[in-house]
């Protein structure tokens, strides 16, 4: 009996320590990839910012204004190219281009006041002053500072240099700095924070002032003791003991050591912890008793075995852990990646736009240019598209539950599609009654655009479109149908399925994610997408909405 | 009688004057700064900024006597014509009061435009066949850099000199100023936007001084 307890005590001691290890790499790891994905935003940042840079070195005033000694008109030379920077993102939950503040940095790498601080982000003496560099830079430079925002709340700014590059003698002429606001440390559901560390100090309002003062103090030992990129300590933090990670952030910048500090509270893991070891050390006492009652079983096999499944159940939860923060992940990333894949093809159009403009260009070759710069903003609508299919299926399409005019919907589609060149007809039997469906405008009206443009893709020249809507026990079924070609019944099954199109069609624009988009989005709205039926020169497709109760219900009407 | 008196003192100034203006001339050489040069067929000058410095490829220096004179009395022209997408030429020395036109004889527009301390101007997008042709008038001593704003590599200056006593010296810095009054003068020769040499010379009428600079 003893030799049993004492092996199952060392395989248990062993299973224990494996799992901390285990635990803590994990940990580590998710560190890493937050900072890896946080680079990752920056590197799109830094590509787009480049792209900014070299267009304003290419200009005659900018050269001027640095050159010819006219400073004063450096800012009012840069701001139409910088526009776009400085105006707010449609969407302000995203990471994106938008930055707070811009100055250019002259000869010897000190800020160049601008004339009027309100067109380019106003800021204070002192923090206009940490912008400088010590020399020009001849590469991007990240840096960080705490900026006394609003109502004296500190804010962390990310900064990031960028030098512009003379295209005539190749010489760095100026950089441009840009602060952006970083990120929000992480909400508190998870206990899990983050905050940069700079000049000593880590910026954490949440922990308290205290509290604050002593991790700042600690992260700064750590950081002096290992002087390296980063590591990690354990520490009590308002006396709860907490795993802290620290990485540099921006090596070898020309701004000051900034590093990214992560805590994770280690009590749900001590807890776990604890709760293991009482049903490994459980279970091992019953595995004990068992093998000494029949000492036929190999003893050491059955501890192993004992401890080995406790470890695998471990391993589990913990990947299930993981799991969950992969897909909080995710779910924040598919957000930055609206950013990461469509600044790229926006850069891609202006410098074609750019290039298009160029005088000495030949017919063809412009021509040429401008099917490119068609092409961007197909690549444009593909990935809107795939952003919201995406969202649909993780499940953040939050609709707003309102009553739609779908009457006064279709007829603006109507309206849209009757300025085509090629004179579609549309016919509306809707009558004079107006109908109200429930969801969200836009969305519904993406489903119509939906449907409308695959109607008029498919039908036949000179063929008809007809659109009709009625009430019918509380739905309202809305048909939308068009003359030419039926669909194979074999492509019948799969014309909902992504990326999927007529294969008969290969000259028919669109990509294959209208149909499905629609179904996804009508179904979201309690509703549902179907084929009626492809039959000779007639497709037809119902949609079906919930009907709007306090809107009037309309009169039959027939298709 | 009143009357031939002021006819005589008139025609005595007029002769003072004259052998005051007169004939004095300096020739010699300055010395340029070295360039990389390259056999080209056709000889164009480009003006560089670099580190802060204007200056003119190949280099050539601006020899003046300098001093204050008075205006010419009628008013002067000079010309930069645009030209195959450079101006022509790319350093124009004037006199404070002159007046400078800028013909576009390209078959595309042009937008010249100066930042420069002495005179800010921009005169707007103008194609050859428009006219009036833009001119402006350069009234404070200095350094003008004329650029387009449709053409990032096109560039020009203009040094604006309180004298009218100056020349352009060729390639090799070879110079001849000719008709200057004589007297005691500061000789500069200009040769970019942080050089300028210069020599004290002693002018008298009808001599002709050798001076190579420095």
């Amino acid at each position: 009996m003893l030799v049993v307890i004492l092996v199952t005590s060392t395989g248990l001691y062993f299973a224990l320590r494996e799992a901390a290890a285990n635990f803590e790499d994990e940990l580590q790891r998710d560190f890493r990839s937050k900072l890896d994905s946080e680079h990752r935003v920056e590197e799109i940042q830094y590509a787009a910012l480049t792209e900014h840079c070299r267009s304003l070195a290419r200009r005659p005033r900018i050269h001027a204004a640095l050159e010819d000694g006219a400073l004063d008109l450096l800012y009012p030379s840069a701001s139409d190219e910088l526009r776009d920077l400085t105006e707010p993102d449609d969407d302000p939950s995203m990471p994106g281009l938008h930055a707070n503040y811009y100055r250019f940095l002259d000869i010897h790498g000190a800020v160049i006041s601008p004339p009027n601080p309100d067109e380019v982000g106003r800021l204070n003496a002192s923090d206009e002053g940490q912008l400088a560099l010590k020399t020009l830079p001849d590469q991007q430079q990240t840096g960080y500072l705490y900026r006394g925002g609003v109502n004296g709340k500190e804010t962390v700014d990310e900064l990031i240099a960028v030098p512009i590059v003379s295209t005539e003698t190749g010489e760095v002429i100026s950089a441009l700095v840009l602060g952006f606001t970083f990120p929000e440390p992480d909400d508190a559901t998870t206990g899990i924070q983050s905050g940069i560390w700079l000049h000593g100090r880590i910026h954490l309002p949440t922990l308290g002032e205290a509290a604050e003062a002593g991790l700042s103090a600690e992260v700064t030992t750590a950081i002096a003791s290992t002087g390296g990129p980063g590591g990690r300590f354990t520490t009590q933090i308002g006396g709860v003991p907490h795993i802290v990670f620290f990485n540099l952030v921006n090596s070898s910048s020309l701004f000051p050591p900034a590093y990214q500090v992560c805590i994770y509270p280690v009590a749900d893991f001590l807890d776990r912890q604890r709760r293991m070891r009482w049903q490994i050390i459980g279970a091992g006492l019953l595995a004990s008793k068992i093998i000494s009652d029949h000492l036929s079983q190999p003893v050491e096999q059955l501890a192993k075995d004992s401890v080995k499944n406790r470890v695998q159940r471990e391993q589990a939860e913990a990947r299930l852990e993981s799991t969950h923060l992969e897909l909080q992940r995710s779910a924040r990333f598919s957000a930055d990646t609206s950013h990461q894949l469509k600044t790229p093809v926006t850069v891609l159009r202006a410098g074609l736009e750019e290039l298009r403009a160029h005088p000495n260009l030949t017919h063809e070759t412009r021509e040429e240019i401008s099917a490119l710069i068609h092409q961007t903003f197909r690549i444009t609508s593909i990935v809107e598209d795939l952003l919201l299919l995406s969202r649909l299926e993780a499940g953040r399409l939050q609709l707003e539950d309102q009553s739609v005019n779908i009457t006064r919907l279709i007829a603006s589609l109507q309206d849209d599609l009757s300025t085509q060149p090629e004179g579609l007809g549309v016919q509306a039997d809707i009558g004079g009654a107006v109908i109200h469906v429930r969801g969200e405008e836009r969305y519904i009206s993406l489903i119509l655009q939906n449907l409308l443009e695959n109607a008029c893709k498919y039908n036949r020249q000179g063929g008809t479109i007809r659109v009709g809507c009625h009430e019918h026990e509380g739905w309202v079924l809305l048909t939308i149908g068009n003359t030419g070609p039926p669909i194979s019944p074999d492509a019948q099954e799969r014309i909902f399925e992504r990326f999927h199109r007529g294969a008969a069609n290969e000259d028919i624009p669109g990509h294959g994610l209208g149909l499905n988009l629609a179904r996804e989005l009508a179904r979201l709205h309690g509703g549902d997408l179907r084929l009626v039926g492809s039959r000779a020169d007639w497709t037809e497709f119902e949609v079906r909405f919930r009907i709007a109760s306090e809107a009037k219900i309309a009169v039959h009407h027939d298709v | 009688m009143r009357i031939l008196k002021l006819f005589l003192a008139g025609g005595v100034l007029i002769v003072i004057a004259h052998s005051c203006l007169a004939d004095a001339t300096i020739e010699g050489h300055v010395a340029l700064p070295k360039t990389r040069t390259t056999t080209v067929v056709v000889q164009r000058y480009e003006v560089i900024s670099k580190g802060g410095i204007v200056s003119i490829i190949p280099p050539v220096a601006v020899v003046y006597l300098d001093g204050t004179f008075p205006r010419p009395a009628s008013p002067v022209t000079k010309e930069i014509v645009q030209k195959n997408l450079t101006f022509i030429p790319a350093l124009l020395p004037i006199q404070v009061g002159t007046t400078v036109a800028f013909p576009n004889e390209d078959t595309t527009y042009h937008n010249i435009f100066s930042y420069s301390a002495p005179k800010r101007f921009d005169l707007g997008r103008y194609g050859p066949q428009d006219r009036p042709i833009p001119t402006e008038v350069f009234d404070v001593p200095g350094l003008v850099t004329l650029r387009c704003d449709i053409h990032e590599h096109m560039r020009a200056v203009i040094l604006i000199l309180q004298t009218p006593y100056f020349v352009t010296s060729d390639t090799d810095g070879h110079f001849k100023l000719d008709g200057l009054p004589a007297g005691h003068y500061t000789l500069k020769a200009w040769i970019n936007s942080s050089t300028t040499l210069e020599r004290a010379v002693d002018l008298q009428n009808g001599s002709v001084l050798h001076l190579d600079l420095p």
